[in-house]
């Protein structure tokens, strides 16, 4: 079995309690198929970069996991029935994935000035 | 003052990702990968950048998945 990452954007409208639900109901999915739990991060709520469906926002659950190939097709299809998920996405996790740090973190806003100055300096 | 030759100097590129001795770009890490899109959401060329080859085809896919994720537009809306 491979290593899975699954980052589910839900619905910002919907209430803690069932979130928690929903999250519960993917991980007892993937220990039931015979997989198992390695992380679950909770990023909670975020801004979107972009509109999905009229929501400026979503909460946002990012599980790591081993799970068999084919519940990975069967998540994916659960996922686009449900209504309160805006997006999702499961990618095969690195082999040595070295950090499993939270994202946001470390601006370095000195080199983005250098690289934001260097790109000016082309199209001028 | 020139505009073309002489104003703009020729200072080596070199990889910032190599130079920070990143091994892997991960796609959860929007605050990194704004470095390298534009302003309107288009991925740096390494041409722009100095980004070497495999550190490029590293950010391509994580800019690509962050989009999917809403962590990085996939265009900026005031221009839409």
């Amino acid at each position: 079995m491979k290593l899975y990452e699954t980052t589910v954007i839900y619905d910002p409208g919907l209430e803690e309690a069932r979130v928690n639900e929903e999250v519960d109901r993917v991980t007892q999915a993937i220990t039931q198929a015979g997989g198992e739990i390695a992380e679950v991060q909770r990023w909670g709520k975020r801004k979107l970069a972009y509109m999905i469906g009229k929501r400026r926002d979503g909460t946002y659950v990012h599980v790591k996991h081993k799970s068999p190939a084919t519940l990975i097709a069967e998540m994916d299809r659960r996922f686009r029935l449900n209504e309160g998920i805006l997006r999702h996405l499961t990618v095969v996790a690195p082999k040595e994935s070295p950090k499993t740090e939270e994202p946001a973190k470390e601006g370095e806003s000195s080199e983005k000035a250098a690289a934001d100055g260097e790109s000016a300096a082309v199209t001028v | 003052m020139a505009r073309d030759g002489e104003s703009r100097s020729f200072r080596r590129k070199f990889c910032k990702l190599c130079f920070d001795k990143v091994e892997r770009i991960d796609y959860k890490d929007d605050r990194r990968l704004t470095r390298f899109i534009t302003d309107r959401g288009k991925i740096v060329p390494r041409r722009i950048s100095g980004t070497c080859a495999r550190h490029q085809s590293q950010i391509t896919e994580a800019v690509k998945r962050a989009r999917i994720l809403a962590l990085l537009p996939f265009t900026s809306e005031q221009y839409r």
